[in-house]
């Protein structure tokens, strides 16, 4: 048998003749765990869907050698069955079925008249709970009863009930927390020693350092390089990556901080499934002009959804006051916000960024197409205009303004997103998570942005769950922890185990 | 092989119309056929008649299909549009055959209600945030009783000559023959206007004589559907009203800002509203414009009768359905064309028209428009790739 547990040899995929990947190699050895690396749109998830038959045998060449012998798999179900399983970024769970029923959905145990026997169901899935080190989960419980974290980890837990022999991990720790970041690397450790291989796929390059031990570098569809961990270091994959050197990741530029623009008093937002909950508790601050305020926090702190109460998109309780300008103002809905000059660049792009259908162009003018038309008929030649304008500004990568924009890559799709809602002229600019699942070069692009646009005035809030950047970014930086304001530091020498320790909340030991 | 079966996938989506138009074809040929009568050695369905008959039947789909469309687009439903037509054409012949009404006041009278109910069942929808599915479920079941409740169950006669016009009236041919003139001069240049705009922009455009070929063929169908009818009676008034309503949706839908917000909730209600777009009022507004068309369809169905009937109008929300998913709107909402939609509700209608012809029974003619429905959604979705 050969060294290797799973051979690509020279895979190349097309899409109507352009080629999304050529000329592709990786291999993995039992026990390994092998870095895939590469910018959005790179064709990391082409290739692990040419990996896992997403794409079927035949509609791509190449070559896939599966413990020396050559994998001809059709469907997803093939190649489970011979133990490669992949974890999407967004997780594959149905939320109202119970931990155990999600675990053992499509191969559930049953007794011998044909029904589900969840006793042992139940049992089975404790035993996997435990082993990976999270005995507290109630198995018959509903999925949605756990938060991101956890649901990452029952999705790992399906991956062994399938007795995986190479697990693909695509951005696992995209909605994660430190700590349960922590734990996931501790498990794939384990799991290592025990022989399972695993294909890491993140633009989180600390963690691929900690964990890969060979990293496969792509770079526009084409294999760059692929080299021990040992022998690089962030810096080196990131040049690979890129293609140049990127000397310094957050381009500062000095702006003036003005007055008081935005103010929010006393905001508190109640859960929608369960109104007694309180998601945010009591939360004031106010904004300046020109200033970038970071809000740090944990996910699930209460951060998007104080986000989405200033926005007026909360649908549950709320109750506080916002301020423009000192007087207070009424935000009932979105659109009641963009009016007042307060703008937001959600969280989840898919859901709530993009429409799908539509071109590029016309996603960006979504926000202020009124301005474009005389009684209602939009003057093509102006919108157009106006679009290749924003397009440029925007750096946007895209053939034809007119393509739609699902055809882009996440960094350029969330570029558009950002020129659309900076389109009506914002005060003040809400961004939440603005370089999620962006990369490297996106991201460069889109600090540059912030940058700008605190140099002309507007206000910017900015939510991050990644403390490097809220500290390479932000003016000043808010902590919540739990719903609740538990830090407001001016970001002069601050350290991020300051911030960490004011998100645990625990502010008290963070004078050390 | 794949990649002939690519090309053609590619052919198909991109030329959806082109496919749909082929299919009307098709079928004519079909019909043309088997209706071939040796004594007068030309066929029975392709005559000016039959044409002209045709098309005065699939008026009133049509109209409801054009409402129809905007609403799947939005992703959403309408069960009740053939009760709500059949309670506005009831009405109608209340205003005109017992009230005596003049036919000005019945069309506004009928009109603004039309509009009236339609808004009121977009807000349920849109602001009180019922599913449409149910409200014009329960729209379809209540609009029903109270045609009964208001013609008490039986048929109204005879409706005023004027109205009857309406149904049943033709365009004199000088009349037709001007306006199919200035139509093909509007789209000539309209299309030449577009054709600069996109230069200017730098956006990639078809060569000019391939422009011209476009306009030559669209100025050929005018002609020929102009000088067809006039062969006979002349355009029917309900088909005039059906072009002109085409005509206006298709501006609505490519180039108003009311349009583009419609395809735009389609696609993704929430990154609309997120985008400061007041999608509720979009919905409703909708619900005013479906109302609209019920109320044209229901006058045209009471003018056509000369009578209002309890049951008009019965069931043509699932033929308005079925024309838009035929003409290659989609379920999901987001994608749709008026002209789609109508071309789809051709194709059901030179059906019924040519399996009546033929005498085949009811039921054969209900299982081929069936099996039809879900052949041409299948079509769309090979040939949108979507197959999984």
């Amino acid at each position: 048998m050969s060294e290797y547990l799973l051979e690509m040899r020279g895979i190349t995929k097309e899409f109507n003749q352009v080629k999304a990947i050529e000329n592709i190699d990786l291999k993995v050895r039992p026990g390994e765990c092998v870095g895939l690396c590469g910018e959005n749109g790179a064709g990391k998830s082409t290739l692990m869907k040419v990996l896992s038959a997403v794409y079927p045998y035949g509609t791509w060449e190449g070559s896939i050698l599966w413990e020396g012998k050559e994998l001809k798999a059709h469907s997803i179900v093939e190649t489970e069955a011979a133990g490669i399983v992949i974890i999407h970024q967004e997780l594959m769970m149905v939320p109202h079925l119970s931990v155990a029923e999600n675990i053992f959905l499509g191969d559930e145990l049953t007794n011998g008249f044909g029904f589900i026997d969840y006793d042992l169901m139940n049992a089975k899935a404790t035993q996997l709970m435990n082993r990976l080190k999270m005995p507290d989960i109630n198995v018959a419980l509903p999925v949605l009863s756990y938060g991101g974290g956890k649901q990452q980890l029952i999705e790992i837990a399906k991956a062994l009930n399938k007795n995986a022999k190479l697990l693909i991990l695509d951005e696992p720790t995209s909605a994660l927390t430190g700590t349960e970041t922590e734990t996931l690397l501790d498990l794939i450790k384990e799991f290592k020693s025990h022989g399972m291989a695993c294909v890491y796929i993140s633009h989180k390059l600390d963690e691929v350092a900690a964990i890969a031990d060979t990293v496969t570098i792509i770079r526009d569809g084409h294999h760059i390089g692929t080299q021990p961990m040992a022998e690089l270091d962030t810096n080196r994959i990131i040049t690979m990556m890129v293609g140049r050197e990127m000397k310094n990741l957050f381009p500062r530029e000095e702006h003036e901080v003005g007055e008081v623009v935005f103010e929010a008093k006393n905001i508190s937002v109640w859960d929608t499934t369960n109104p007694d909950r309180k998601l945010v508790d009591d939360v004031s601050f106010q904004l300046r002009a020109g200033e970038i305020l970071g809000v740090a926090g944990l996910v699930g702190a209460g951060r998007t959804e104080l986000a989405c109460k200033l926005f007026g998109y909360w649908p549950g309780d709320h109750e506080g006051k916002i301020f423009l300008d000192g007087k207070e103002i009424h935000v009932k809905n979105p659109a009641d916000a963009v009016r007042q000059g307060i703008c937001m660049v959600p969280e989840d792009r898919k859901r709530h960024g993009i429409i799908p259908l539509m071109p590029v162009g016309y996603n960006i003018t979504m926000s202020v197409l009124g301005r474009y038309a005389h009684n209602q008929l939009i003057d093509a030649e102006s919108e157009l205009a106006a679009i290749q304008h924003e397009i440029l500004r925007m750096k946007i990568k895209t053939a034809s303004p007119l393509l739609p924009i699902a055809s882009l890559s996440g960094g350029n799709q969330q570029k558009a997103v950002v020129g659309k809602m900076l389109l009506p002229d914002p005060r003040v600019l809400i961004m939440d998570e603005p370089t999620r699942g962006v990369d490297v070069g996106a991201k460069y692009e889109i600090y540059k942005l912030i940058f700008e646009l605190a140099k002309q005035g507007v206000a910017i809030l900015m939510i991050s769950s990644e403390l490097p950047e809220v500290l390479g970014v932000a003016d000043r930086v808010l902590v919540i922890s739990e719903g609740k304001l538990t830090g407001d530091f001016p970001n002069v020498g601050l350290s991020q185990e300051t911030v960490l320790a004011a998100a645990i909340g625990k502010p008290e030991t963070a004078a050390a | 092989m794949t990649l002939t079966k690519k090309d053609l996938r590619r052919l198909l989506s991109e030329y959806k119309i082109v496919v749909l138009i082929f299919v009307i074809a098709i079928i004519w040929a079909f019909f043309g056929t088997l209706t071939w009568d040796s004594d007068t050695g030309w066929s029975q369905f392709l005559t000016a008649r039959n044409f002209s008959n045709l098309l005065r039947q699939m008026a009133i789909t049509g109209m409801l299909a054009s409402g129809m469309l905007f609403i799947i687009v939005a992703a959403e439903i309408d069960l009740s549009v053939g009760s709500l037509a059949g309670l506005l054409g009831g009405i109608a012949a209340v205003l005109d055959v017992w009230w005596g009404w003049p036919l000005y006041g019945t069309v506004a009278a009928v009109v603004v209600l039309g509009v009236g109910i339609g808004l009121m069942v977009g807000w349920i929808v849109a602001y009180v945030g019922i599913p449409s599915f149910i409200v014009t479920l329960g729209g379809q079941l209540a609009f029903r009783g109270a045609v009964l409740g208001i013609t008490a169950g039986i048929t109204i006669a005879p409706a005023s000559a004027q109205l009857k016009f309406i149904g049943q009236g033709y365009l004199p041919g000088g009349i037709g023959d001007a306006m199919a003139v200035a139509l093909f001069v509007l789209l000539a240049f309209l299309a030449f206007r577009s054709r600069a705009g996109r230069i200017k922009h730098n956006l990639p455009v078809s060569s000019m004589s391939m422009e011209i070929g476009k306009l030559a063929v669209i100025g050929a169908v005018i002609v020929g559907f102009v000088l067809t009818l006039n062969s006979y009676q002349g355009v029917p008034v309900p088909v005039l009203i059906l072009l002109v309503i085409l005509g206006i949706f298709t501006i609505v839908g490519d180039s108003t800002v009311f349009g583009r917000r419609i395809y735009a909730v389609g696609s993704n209600l929430e990154a609309t509203r997120l985008s400061g777009v007041d999608v509720n009022m979009v919905k409703m507004l909708i619900w005013g414009l479906m109302g609209l068309m019920c109320a044209f369809a229901g006058l045209t169905t009471t003018a056509r009768l000369a009578a209002g009937t309890p049951s008009a109008g019965f069931g043509s929300e699932l033929d308005a359905i079925a024309s838009c998913f035929i003409g290659g709107a989609s379920m999901r909402g987001g994608i749709g064309t008026v002209i789609g939609a109508l071309v789809g509700a051709v194709i059901m209608a030179s059906l019924d028209n040519g399996m009546s012809m033929l005498g085949i029974d009811t039921f054969w003619q209900q299982i081929t428009k069936g099996i039809i429905l879900v052949l041409a959604v299948w079509l769309d979705i090979v040939s949108s790739g979507n197959q999984r």
